[in-house]
């Protein structure tokens, strides 16, 4: 059913680093196509790509090309299923990592030209608060923050929602806890942070869900495929496939 | 053509008394003194007026096309009327010269320090973030109050007020927006008593100053096991 609705974008970040965002984003992709949706993962660690390398796509084309050399955006999506699209980007261009006004506005039309095919966009960014990481959350309808119990991701994931709300005026974020070890330590991590928002921030930080650190999404990662397709019953896939259903009614309130 | 005489330093064909060589040398070292008049206040020996807008054209375009800030700092002479009224115009003269020494010395060799007019200044920080700028501009405030001068045998000690914003490429600006947006702090600094450096306080973001030490806590606070 072809919609021309406008896609929901979704931007993925974290703050800290190896929190499991990249393979947060791609299964949770699967998952949403999975219920028929169609589904884009951008790339969006422009220095460091890994989305590519994760899913072991051999990559011709990258957002890169498309800046640089007007290169069809459509065309260097790959398609991994008929309706999941990835647009990747390219690794180690360090020019990439500080993008400039310019190079942003342009990122911008094309992102909106690509997104307008799908339902969905989910943009998986780098790690940290650099200025591409500012732009894509500033870019998106909704902003995902993934944390992982461990103090220092907690730390980083509220300096990062300080940032965007005060500098860049978001208010809306949807907390998912991954690597928790169990249902209550991810509750028990969003209160914290959702207490502190709160009280000095004046925000409300909304709950999505959380991921159990599952040995299956270890061994899907280092072999090279996803969990949620090779083993859909492990508790990893089932919190993936809660996510995707609520981020469709995410997209229920946009509409 | 300009880079392949500046590298020769005597006459192609090695004649001693060349008069073309000699009239070449002469016209190049008119031109310079030309340059020079046309970019230099010749009372403080910082840029002029002209040099000012040109280069922060040039300054706001690198911003939008590299996305790394331009800072501009606007600076007045503290009771500039009171010093012409009391000690004449020529050590009016002498004070703004002695403003345009510690501008040069306390600035970077890339930072462009210009007469604005009267006893305005406007300091170019190529490439500087707001943060920084702000630095600069205490450092320039610190150093002034700091070392008096010598007025009609008096030591004199002269204060400024500074205006401090950056330009991040992020909305089109012209420079006279961005001037003016600037003079707003400066106006601000003379409102709030003199000898002090303002500049909007919302746009120090987190990331420059992180997070404070009540949400460190608030943070770590409430996952420490009950007692």
């Amino acid at each position: 059913m072809p919609t021309k609705k406008a896609p929901v974008t979704l931007c993925i970040t974290s703050g800290k680093g190896g929190v499991g965002k990249t393979s947060l984003t791609v299964n949770l992709a699967f998952a949403l196509a999975e219920k028929g949706a169609r589904v884009l993962i951008v790339d969006g660690d422009l220095g460091l790509a890994n989305v590519d390398v994760l899913l072991g796509l051999s990559v011709k084309r990258t957002i890169r090309d498309v800046l640089d050399s007007g290169a069809d955006p459509l065309e260097s999506v790959i398609y991994l299923e008929p309706n999941l699209g990835v647009l990747p980007a390219s690794s180690g261009v360090p020019e990439m990592v500080t993008l400039g006004p310019e190079d942003q506005s342009r990122l911008g039309s094309v992102l909106t030209t690509i997104s307008s095919h799908f339902d969905y966009a989910l943009m998986d960014t780098a790690a940290g608060i650099g200025p591409s990481v500012l732009w894509f959350n500033s870019f998106v309808n909704h902003n995902i923050i993934v944390l992982s119990p461990d103090p220092a991701s907690l730390t980083d994931s509220y300096a990062l929602i300080k940032i965007l709300s005060r500098d860049h005026n978001r208010k809306n974020f949807h907390l998912v806890i991954n690597l928790a070890n169990s249902d209550g330590e991810g509750l028990q991590t969003y209160e914290t942070l959702e207490k502190v928002a709160k009280k000095f921030l004046n925000l409300d930080l909304q709950y999505l869900g959380t991921v159990p650190d599952d040995k299956s999404v270890h061994k899907a990662v280092r072999g090279r495929y996803l969990f949620i397709q090779k083993a859909p019953q492990s508790k990893a896939s089932q919190a993936l496939f809660d996510l995707a259903d609520r981020i469709k009614m995410l997209k229920e309130m946009t509409s | 053509m300009d880079q392949l005489l500046d590298l020769q330093e005597k006459c192609p064909s090695n004649n001693q008394e060349c008069p073309v060589f000699d009239e070449v040398r002469r016209l190049r070292e008119e031109c310079k003194r030309l340059q020079e008049l046309t970019q230099v206040d010749t009372l403080t020996g910082l840029f002029n007026f002209r040099y000012l807008m040109m280069s922060l054209e040039g300054e706001m375009e690198r911003t939008r096309r590299t996305g790394l800030s331009t800072g501009l700092i606007m600076s007045d002479l503290d009771h500039f009327k009171r010093i012409n009224d009391t000690h004449g115009h020529e050590c009016g003269n002498e004070a703004l010269q002695w403003i345009g020494k510690i501008w040069h010395e306390k600035l970077r060799r890339i930072d462009m320090a210009c007469r604005y007019g009267g006893e305005e200044f406007i300091v170019i920080l190529p490439g500087t973030r707001l943060p920084q700028a702000i630095r600069a501009a205490e450092r320039l405030r610190f150093a002034l109050e700091n070392s008096p001068v010598k007025l009609n045998g008096k030591l004199v000690r002269l204060t400024a007020s500074f205006g401090v914003d950056a330009y991040r490429g992020r909305k089109k600006l012209t420079v006279e927006t961005f001037i003016k947006q600037t003079d707003h702090f400066l106006l601000e600094a003379k409102a709030r008593g003199r000898n002090r450096v303002c500049y909007d306080e919302n746009k120090i973001t987190v990331a420059m100053e992180g997070l404070t030490l009540d949400e460190r806590e608030a943070l770590f606070a409430t996952r420490r096991p009950e007692r």
